[in-house]
């Protein structure tokens, strides 16, 4: 399929350079209700994607200018390949942007991407992950599975463009969503978990299961926070959600050459990325698309740029803005590549100390959904699972919510020197912020 | 090919679904045959950049065999015949019957096609219109205030084509789904704000035209931002915009009434249908047959034709959504929420259109009402909570109210959380105005499928923070 469309890319009219990214894809998805099946799943899927750019005089001025247009070629489309590449040409004819260029070939990185567990037996994986945790459940006390779906994938990717790039990659990939009940005294409550990896064996069941139990029990009992300002901690999931939003995240937009370039992005290099002085540990972030089984990792991204690891913000100082080739080519710096996982290097301070304090403050270990806003960086989260710790004991907490600022708090956070691997998130396992405002009652 | 048309792949597969279902329902208690194919265009301009190009296509069969006690599916991006003949025969082969298992009713009889309506078709029109008009967009309101660092017009235009088939049902249609969006985005010089407006429909372009009025509204909207302030947190007097009602509705009483949570114990509705659970003021509805709502369709999934259903009437939960496993095992009727955001992905069910019934107050006797409150004008996000019954909307800015006028200070962003019924049962007022807001909704944090939300302005008590 991508021969046939290569060879119509090169005889294509109007096509002054182009991509093709050939996908194919498996997923086998289990869906249990309790101990019971709900329902099983086989998926194939097929596609090319075809990106054509096209040069030609701008519409006002005498300029060169380029378009571009992706078009996405299922199987069935073949017969009329000739049509759907008219179809992106014309498209690429219609925009006016500023000339720029592709990658050209280069050594691509050995990043390790697929669990051979996943590509042998997907069906066996998806079984023994549901039968472990149903195995850890049967040890905690008042506590079941409500549901559970596993979703375990492989993805192969062959890359072709215009400059000579040629590279493909096989990636596995696992979602693994529960929830598990909690009932005492008629009263039931829940705990949701949803985690994604490349490899099965980088999630710990029996942990999970426990910690989650855990919370669902105590989310009986919660009631809800004092309302004021007070130190916040955040913890492992909660803690990725805040900081990665899965891409979504201040940090990576920030950073983000395109943004700059669309003038949406205020910050300099070199420059603080907090608008007041920082009083908490230095702030190191990685963009790195080369850790092990990261679900952002990978051998080249979608532009066929080589997998990186690259430093963006150096003790709280924006270090260098992440960029693929054709906003490297506007701003005139170097390409690194899509955002890979986020790593932030530890800090300082053993995890446990971060609830040194007589309190009161506030650990969250799950919110609703925390998503900060990311131009502002303002956010506003449900405490979905938290504590009230003071003199040394916690109260569970739920409901009401934290707000602020994800600059403003960073600036004077304490990140623990325990850190931990979450999927797209490696770094330190919890983080302490000086002053929060927290809504409760 | 006219809007009317399914696209000729779909066709030619089409003819092949009933010939499937019946081989599978030659060892199988119940077989379902669905093709879809998503496909259209995006226009996006912006200060410094043009795009033009498809909305990535979706394609695909998905074949479902009952055994008796759950579904097994099999679904593929090829629809060559001889691969289809072969998914159906391993699913088929595959399946083990459950011992005296139950069987599923496939309906009466129906074969129809449908598609919607447009005044003014979109796909008749060119690409470079669909630019055009996104470029003279930009230009009016990128002149509107020097404070504008750039404005984004976005346009998508979103054909939904789906074809059903089970052994008595053959159902067909086309959905035409348009989003349009402008955002904007001011900086004072040490800060950047962004406001947006958006209009979506099932429908054609005369639902989705944004008039210079609007955009000067949006630059005021934006510009204030700028000084916006951090809400002190407590518990208020709001009036909320339809934007925000239907993020309430959608996730108070939405996602807590998805019938598949009920078998899975995860919802706390579950104790109280047939009882108060709101202010008396308060009827909730979710209607696929709402003519024009983003979240609109014509059958679902599961073959179900559309119709309302009412989730609370006079403040009493009444029922809720469906999807065919979950009908079946619960026992109670189906509605027409069975979805799945992809042939990849499986059905659950889920909302559509989702909002408050409109009441008999007018929004300004709603605003002098108040001594002092909150106007939530805008939402961003929502959560769902079902089993804790909490619930979580992000407001993205809010003005304040003093003695009944509104007094031009902007609070930004706004959390609004509380127990969902202490919400509902606040409500003390409902306006005679309704709107709806498209968008995308998931189920926890995945399976995304265009829904709409909305109603009237309400009146109301929440905790902000």
């Amino acid at each position: 399929m991508l021969k046939q469309i290569v060879d119509a890319l090169h005889n294509q009219d109007g096509v002054h350079d182009w991509l093709a990214r050939h996908i194919q894809k498996t997923s086998t998805q289990y869906y249990v209700i309790g101990h019971n099946l709900e329902s099983r799943r086989t998926v194939n899927s097929e596609q090319v994607v075809a990106v054509v750019m096209n040069d030609h005089p701008a519409t006002k001025g005498q300029e060169l200018a380029r378009g571009e247009a992706a078009v996405t070629i299922l199987p069935s489309d073949l017969h009329h390949l000739s049509e759907k590449l008219s179809q992106a040409v014309f498209m690429a004819r219609l925009t006016d942007n500023p000339p720029y260029g592709l990658p050209g070939p280069s050594k691509y990185p050995n990043t390790e991407l697929a669990d051979p567990a996943i590509r042998e037996k997907p069906h066996q994986v998806a079984e023994q992950l549901i039968a472990d945790l149903i195995e850890a459940l049967d040890s905690e006390r008042d506590v079941r599975l409500s549901s559970a779906e596993v979703f375990v994938e492989e993805s192969r990717i062959i890359i072709q463009n215009s400059r000579g790039i040629h590279g493909s990659q096989v990636q596995t990939n696992l979602l693994f969503d529960f929830v598990l009940l909690a009932s005492y005294n008629e009263e039931e409550m829940e705990s949701h978990i949803a985690l994604e990896r490349c490899r099965a064996a980088d999630l710990d069941i029996p942990a999970l299961a426990h910690r989650h139990a855990q919370y669902a029990r105590d989310a009986i009992v919660a009631s809800t926070p004092k309302t004021g300002t007070f130190p916040v901690v955040v913890t492992d999931e909660a803690l990725a959600e805040l900081l990665m939003s899965s891409g979504y995240s201040p940090l990576v937009l920030r950073s983000a050459a395109q943004l700059k370039y669309q003038q949406m992005s205020t910050w300099e290099i070199g420059e603080s990325i907090f608008k007041t002085t920082s009083s908490g540990d230095p702030l190191t972030v990685y963009s790195n698309a080369l850790w092990p089984f990261g679900t952002r990792s990978n051998v080249f991204d979608a532009e066929g740029l080589p997998a990186q690891r690259v430093l963006i913000i150096e003790k709280g100082l924006l270090s260098c803005f992440w960029a693929t080739q054709r906003y490297a080519d506007y701003l005139q710096i170097p390409p690194t590549g899509s955002f890979g996982n986020m790593e932030i290097l530890a800090g300082s301070v053993p995890f446990d100390s971060l609830f040194n304090d007589e309190g009161p403050l506030y650990h969250i270990v799950a919110f609703s959904a925390m998503s900060p806003d990311p131009l502002t960086g303002d956010f506003v989260g449900e405490i979905r699972m938290g504590y009230e710790i003071s003199r040394g004991q916690a109260r569970a907490i739920r409901g009401g919510s934290i707000s602020g600022n994800i600059f403003d708090i960073l600036a004077t956070a304490r990140l623990s020197q325990e850190t931990t691997f979450l999927g797209d998130y490696i770094g330190p396992r919890g983080m302490r912020f000086a002053q929060v405002t927290v809504a409760g009652t | 090919m006219s809007l009317e048309d399914l696209s000729p792949e779909l066709s030619e597969a089409g003819e092949h679904l009933h010939s499937l279902v019946s081989e599978m329902e030659s060892r199988v208690l119940y077989a379902a045959a669905l093709l879809t194919r998503n496909g259209g265009l995006q226009v996006m301009v912006n200060d410094r950049e043009q795009r033009v190009t498809e909305i990535p296509p979706n394609q695909g069969l998905v074949l479902t065999a009952w055994n008796g006690a759950y579904f097994e599916e099999a679904a593929s991006s090829d629809l060559s015949p001889k691969h289809m003949r072969k998914l159906a025969r391993h699913l088929a082969e595959a399946i083990d019957l459950a011992p005296s298992g139950g069987t599923i009713d496939p309906g009466p009889t129906k074969r129809a096609h449908f598609w919607t309506s447009c005044a003014i078709d979109p796909t008749t029109l060119t690409a470079r219109d669909k630019l055009d008009f996104c470029v003279e967009l930009h230009d009016k309101a990128r002149h509107l205030d020097p404070r504008i660092v750039n404005v984004q017009v976005r346009y998508n235009e979103m054909l939904e084509s789906k074809i059903f088939a089970n052994r008595t049902k053959r159902l067909s249609q086309n959905v035409l789904r348009l989003r349009l969006n402008v955002t904007m985005f001011v900086s004072d010089g040490q800060q950047l704000q962004y406001d947006w407006i958006s209009k979506d429909c099932t429908g054609g372009l005369e639902l989705v035209q944004v008039s210079d009025e609007e955009l000067l509204k949006l630059r005021n909207n934006a510009v204030a931002l700028l000084s916006a302030e951090k809400v002190p947190p407590g518990v208020y007097e709001v009036i909320c915009t339809p934007d925000v009602t239907g993020v309430i509705a959608h996730e108070a009483f939405g996602h807590g009434v998805e019938l598949d949570m009920f078998l899975k114990d995860r919802a706390r509705a579950e104790q109280y249908l047939g009882k108060i659970v709101a202010s008396p003021l308060v009827d909730i509805v979710d209607d696929p047959s709402y003519p024009g709502g983003y979240g609109s369709y014509f059958f679902d999934d599961e073959g179900q034709l559309s119709a309302p259903t009412y989730i609370i009437r006079h403040g009493v939960f009444e029922r809720g959504l469906a999807n065919l496993f979950a009908a079946y095992k619960l026992g109670v009727p189906r509605s027409a929420n069975g979805r799945r955001e992809s042939f990849e992905r499986k059905i659950y069910a889920r909302m559509s259109n989702t909002f408050f019934a409109r009441g008999k107050t007018t929004v300004k006797s709603m605003i002098e009402s108040i001594e002092r409150g909150i106007y939530l004008q805008h939402t961003s996000s929502g959560m769902e909570d079902p089993k804790g019954w909490g619930m979580q909307v992000t407001s993205h800015y809010g003005e304040e109210i003093v003695n009944g006028q509104l007094t031009g200070r902007v609070f930004a962003p706004i959390g609004i959380t509380g127990y969902v019924p202490d919400i509902l049962q606040s409500i003390s007022a409902v306006g005679n105005d309704f709107a709806l807001s498209g968008g995308t909704c998931g189920k926890g944090h995945k399976e995304w499928v265009p829904v709409s939300s909305g109603g009237p302005h309400l009146k109301l008590k929440a905790r902000l923070g």
